[in-house]
């Protein structure tokens, strides 16, 4: 007995290294012209899009897998595997006319069959785009390169989702081999395949030699490496041993002005971070004490100390760039007598103390600790708790909390940034957040397909909402990427997601 | 024998850690998005609504069939989780323990062979400091040095030895010194105490008396019994090792063994834990075993009785 | 972590009589031996400091924020510069080592208070229970890699310091009850014990009165080391952000913060990792120099 363990232990411990040795990934630290290093600074969990929940994820999918349709530069939608689309006068219409001769990597033609597949995979109960295609009624597929989907009703993020992980064409063959496995072996029409993946360090793609953009991909291999310390990124990227990286660290923007090998990428992300007052336990069911709580809050110290170039303050759901944004919206300077006087209208004069989880990452202690300095001089008495993402969800979602630092990474569309956490229905109000009025509102918004009258819809929701303050906005966290000065073709994408197919080196 | 109801109870204690931990893995797993039906069908899937015991004799009956099981975030067989994870560890670990036993053994000789002298108390000191230092710290003092200042290797970047053996090297060099130095501590004290207690036995001596050179003495007798515990601590040092690298792993970016536990503990991916604890107590058992195999080997009249404190 | 206390056994005076002298002797000796004094002044020192960390330190430690003034190197306004919420290094070192002392104090407490009755009572009795079950759960929890074992029980309990302490005590247990055991044991083996049994005197009577007083010496020097133990793995968990509150001057947390900035600001790694060094090399110098004093052995 005590021998055989043994026997098979050495054979564990020979083969495993072994197996390390050959676990195919030759590229490694190669520092040719063919390859781009991209450091990515948390593992990719999941490489399917419809179980994917991380913005990873989102990352390494810009290379494997092409979308119905994609943003440009501006943010504008433009086509991409649908070439043209019509959308009917009652906007619950959508027919996309797909682009022939487009092959997966496993060699099987991408057709409006395969879209309906898609479709139909995304809105299966455990899969996690399901929310997003909520509204979707039926797909049918016209002929083999014309698809119809009918909405339940008007949507007007629905093509902005496609633009992400519900608009991913994954191929159907690959999934019917894998089933849930589908995503260690993941297979789309994007310009580059899936190779081999050491999880925790490395995972390595390949030209798709038969990618539909001719003359691209311009390399022939992708390496994304796991580098979760960015400081550690940069010196990578110093060295040499990383092209790009998908973070920066905030203090070293301005030290890099100078620097000769390294470009800095920075732009206002879609998201924001903030907190949540869950408004369905004290303290937090005062409104007066919500409203305290927002009005001693210093932003722009927030955003300056913790980010400094790489991040700004926040006030609403929506970045300065984009239409939705009120640039009038601003928060009142923080104002210790006002709040006390709200303390006392609230019955609370000696001030509270409420527990305020935040993620474990460096960025969020320290905002944790910032907004417990603020709060103080009002009686108002933060305690800590570090948390970390999963179990914060879970304690979110099953209300299990007075209040919940937890942001969102943001989309393209407005509606995508604000109905899921203000309407009362809303799969992510962890606030409890329900005003009829609001939920009106938001309704409509998503309805009204005219950028400008959207616009005045959500400059009365901020309104209310600022009023009611479920949820403190705090701050934008900038997507700053660092960029050797050999890459080439590099162009950024407002929702911060690289895209490698025109990426080369010198 | 002893080691089967051993690595038994780790299996069920390790279970029920995992299942008192807050936070439910199917939430954690799909995140912020994800609709409750999901988590609903999420939770049905990974067998999460049985009974406990049910759930744990399911992944018992797995593993005495040989199958760890599959990652619950991304349904990775667990193995091949372990298989990858396994190099870089056993690489660090093997080389801590070489750096370890390189300046620990000469040290402790000489230590121990000139007790009280400048060497010795040098050599106490550095021991005591040695120990004394989080290993944590000093790897980041290293990567300050050696990879920020002096700009000599990189901070992290792990590849694996076959694919690269001199990026490899140079990328593990630092946490490898980084733990080697407090394990040589260990190992040095463990050495210069037995070979002191060995120097004193009656037949070394007798040996002196016979008129043998005394480093002949020293070699041949005195360092084979000191051996033993030396042995014995190394055996400890290498499986303490084997889980107790998680923050050398993660201040150095290292992929391995340790990093899988705790990422996976963090997942609340207990099946991957499970297994992976499960394989770190066998290779702890098995490194026991070879320890007495080397008691025996060093001194053949040892009858693998292993102490009783 | 129980290692490095196994290695000598001090074999203990077996008459009660003698215990005076023995103290005395034991002080006598102690003073004489270099390292073990310097170990007791480290010591001594961390006790002062915790103690009057309000009049030592400079600024507050967790409110004395200054956003003005952040990663700053050392200069006359802070002594030790400051960290990225501007607040004074110096100052958090010196509250740090409340946390710190507690930390020791509170997980070792924890395992003496469970692992060394558990340990007499094996040892003295011995039998199924003991072989069966006490020592095959201790076996297996050192089968467990101890940091993950620390780790899995502070995130069971909800992390935060208090819990990582906890969850430090109950790793410690079973180095404990192996330690008291092993001596109890062998004391239970010398003469006036089993005179004492044979004449039928009460078992805990023995137990207590006889056993337990000749079997401390060994867990006094395992108590000391694991004390330096308990200080590194508090920093460890803290550094791996399962200890301490973010606001909580704890040297492991100030590790973990200082990480983010290496290459910005070296220094903020430097010193809380230097203290924990010291405090930690004390308790070792402590530890070794009360098992040389109680080992004639080893002293020539």
């Amino acid at each position: 007995m005590k021998k055989s363990w043994l026997i098979a232990f050495i054979l564990l411990l020979g083969s495993s290294l072994l197996l390390g040795g050959c676990n195919g990934q030759q590229a490694g630290t190669d520092r040719d012209e063919d390859t781009i290093n991209i450091s990515l600074n948390a593992d990719p969990p999941k490489l399917d899009p419809a179980y994917s929940s991380a913005l990873v994820d989102r990352m390494v999918f810009q290379s494997i897998f092409d979308k119905l349709v994609d943003l440009d530069q501006h943010g504008n939608i433009v086509p991409m595997l649908a070439e043209k689309r019509e959308i009917s006068p009652d906007d619950k219409t959508f027919i996309f006319h797909l682009r022939k001769g487009v092959k997966f990597q496993d060699g099987t033609d991408f057709n409006a069959e395969a879209v309906k597949f898609n479709f139909a995979r995304y809105m299966q109960p455990d899969s996690v785009r399901r929310n997003e295609l909520k509204l979707v009624d039926h797909v049918t597929a016209l002929d083999p390169y014309t698809v119809k989907v009918q909405l339940k009703q008007p949507f007007a993020p629905f093509l902005a989702v496609l633009t992400d992980r519900a608009g991913m064409m994954v191929s159907p063959a690959a999934v019917q081999k894998e089933g849930k496995n589908f995503m260690n072996h993941p297979v789309g029409t994007g310009p580059f395949l899936y190779k081999s993946r050491i999880k925790g360090s490395t995972i390595v793609l390949e030209k798709n030699p038969h990618y539909w953009r001719k003359g691209l991909p311009k390399v022939n291999r992708v390496v994304y490496k796991v580098i979760v310390d960015p400081n550690v990124a940069l010196m990578n990227l110093r060295s040499g041993d990383v092209d790009i990286t998908n973070k920066f660290p905030p203090r070293e923007i301005g030290r890099i002005i100078n620097d000769a090998q390294v470009r800095v990428i920075n732009h206002e992300s879609e998201g924001y971070q903030g907190f949540h007052l869950n408004m369905a336990k004290p303290p937090f069911n005062k409104k007066e004490l919500r409203q305290a709580v927002d009005l001693l809050i210093n932003r722009e110290a927030i955003a300056k100390v913790v980010f400094g170039p790489a991040g700004s303050p926040a006030y609403s759901p929506f970045v300065p760039s984009h239409f939705a944004y009120n640039p009038d919206d601003r928060p009142e300077t923080p104002n210790v007598k006002k709040a006390k006087e709200l303390l006392e209208k609230a019955g609370m004069k000696n001030g509270f103390t409420f527990t305020l989880k935040i993620p474990t990452t460096p960025a969020g202690q320290q905002v944790g600790q910032m907004i417990q300095n603020m709060l103080r001089p009002a009686g108002i008495h933060v305690q800590l708790e570090k948390v970390e993402f999963g179990t914060m969800i879970e304690q979110a979602e099953t209300g299990n909390m007075q209040a919940v630092a937890l942001g969102w990474s943001g989309r393209p569309d407005p509606d995508l940034n604000i109905y899921d956490f203000l309407a009362s229905t809303g799969s992510q109000n962890y606030s409890h957040y329900s005003n009829p009025q609001v939920d009106r509102l938001l309704i409509d918004a998503r309805r009204e397909m005219d950028q400008s009258k959207r616009k005045a819809i959500y400059d009365r929701i901020m309104k209310i909402v600022h009023e009611d303050v479920p949820y403190v906005y705090l701050y934008n966290e900038h997507d700053v990427s660092g960029l050797s000065k050999n890459v080439q073709g590099f162009q950024y994408i407002p929702d911060g997601l690289i895209r490698t197919a025109e990426l080369s080196k010198k | 024998m002893l080691a089967i109801p051993v690595v038994f109870l780790v299996t069920l204690m390790v279970f029920s850690l995992m299942h008192m931990l807050p936070g439910d893995p199917a939430t954690v797993i799909l995140g912020q998005e994800a609709t409750p039906e999901a988590v609903a069908a999420l939770r049905a899937e990974l067998g999460l609504n049985k009974p406990l015991p049910v759930q744990y004799f399911d992944w018992l009956s797995g593993v005495l069939h040989g199958n760890l099981g599959n990652s619950l975030v991304d349904h990775t067989p667990v193995a091949q989780l372990i298989m990858e994870r396994l190099p870089a560890t056993i690489e660090l670990t093997l080389g801590t323990f070489i750096v370890a036993t390189l300046i620990a053994v000469p040290a402790g000789i000489l230590s121990a062979v000139r007790p009280r002298s400048l060497t010795d108390y040098s050599g106490t000191l550095f021991a005591l400091c040695g120990m004394s230092v989080p290993h944590f710290w000093l790897g980041m003092m290293l990567i300050i040095l050696f990879a920020v200042k002096l700009g000599w290797v990189p901070a992290s970047g792990y590849v694996p030895f076959f694919d690269d053996p001199l990026g490899n090297l140079s990328a593990m060099i630092l946490p490898i010194i980084a733990t080697g130095l407090r394990e040589s501590a260990v190992l040095m004290r463990m050495m210069r105490s037995s070979l002191l207690e060995a120097l004193q036995a009656d037949y070394i001596r007798t040996a002196y008396a016979k008129g043998l050179k005394e480093r002949l003495v020293i070699l041949r007798h005195a360092l084979k019994n000191a051996l033993v515990p030396v042995v014995t601590t190394s055996g400890l040092v290498v499986a303490g090792l084997l889980g107790g690298l998680v923050i050398t792993e993660s201040i150095f970016s290292i992929p391995g063994f340790g990093k899988l536990i705790v990422d996976s503990i963090f997942n609340r991916d207990f099946v991957t834990v499970q297994g992976a604890v499960l394989v770190s107590a066998l290779l702890i058992v098995l490194i026991n075993l070879l320890v007495d195999i080397l008691h025996f080997i060093i001194d053949p009249r040892i009858k693998s009785g292993k102490e009783v404190g | 972590m129980s290692r490095t206390a196994a290695d000598s056994v001090p074999t203990p005076d077996q008459t009660q009589t003698r215990r005076e002298s023995q103290w005395e002797d034991f002080f006598r000796r102690f003073a004489r031996n270099k390292l073990a004094v310097a170990g007791a002044v480290i010591f001594v020192f961390l006790i002062l400091t915790a103690v009057f960390a309000p009049w030592i330190s400079t600024h507050d430690p967790i409110y004395d924020q200054d956003y003005s003034a952040i990663l700053q190197s050392p200069g006359h306004n802070h002594l030790l510069g400051t960290d990225d919420l501007g607040r004074d290094t110096f100052s958090r070192l010196v509250y740090g080592a409340r946390l710190s002392l507690e930390a020791a104090v509170v997980s070792v407490g924890i395992a003496l208070v469970i692992g060394v009755p558990i340990g007499l009572v094996c040892g003295y009795f011995r039998g199924f229970w003991d072989e069966w079950i006490v020592m095959r759960i201790v076996d297996a929890m050192q089968a467990f890699p101890s940091l993950i074992l620390a780790l899995a029980m502070a995130a069971v309990l909800g992390g935060g310091f208090g819990n990582a302490i906890i969850a430090i005590g109950i790793g410690f247990i079973p180095s404990f009850v192996r330690i008291t055991r092993s001596q109890v044991m062998s004391v239970t083996n010398q003469e006036f014990v089993q005179a004492a049994r044979a004449v039928g005197a009460n078992d805990w009577r023995i137990m207590f009165l006889h056993v337990l007083p000749n079997s401390l010496a060994p867990i006094l020097v395992q108590t000391t080391l694991a004390m330096a133990s308990a200080i590194i793995a508090e920093a460890g968990l803290s550094y791996l952000g399962l200890g301490a509150k973010p606001e909580e001057p704890s040297w492991g947390s100030m590790l973990n913060v200082a990480q983010g900035y290496l290459t910005i600001d070296p220094l903020l790694a430097f010193w809380p990792g230097l203290a924990i060094f010291l405090v930690v090399l004390g308790f070792n110098l402590l530890g070794d120099g009360i098992r040389e004093v109680l080992d004639p052995k080893l002293d020539r």
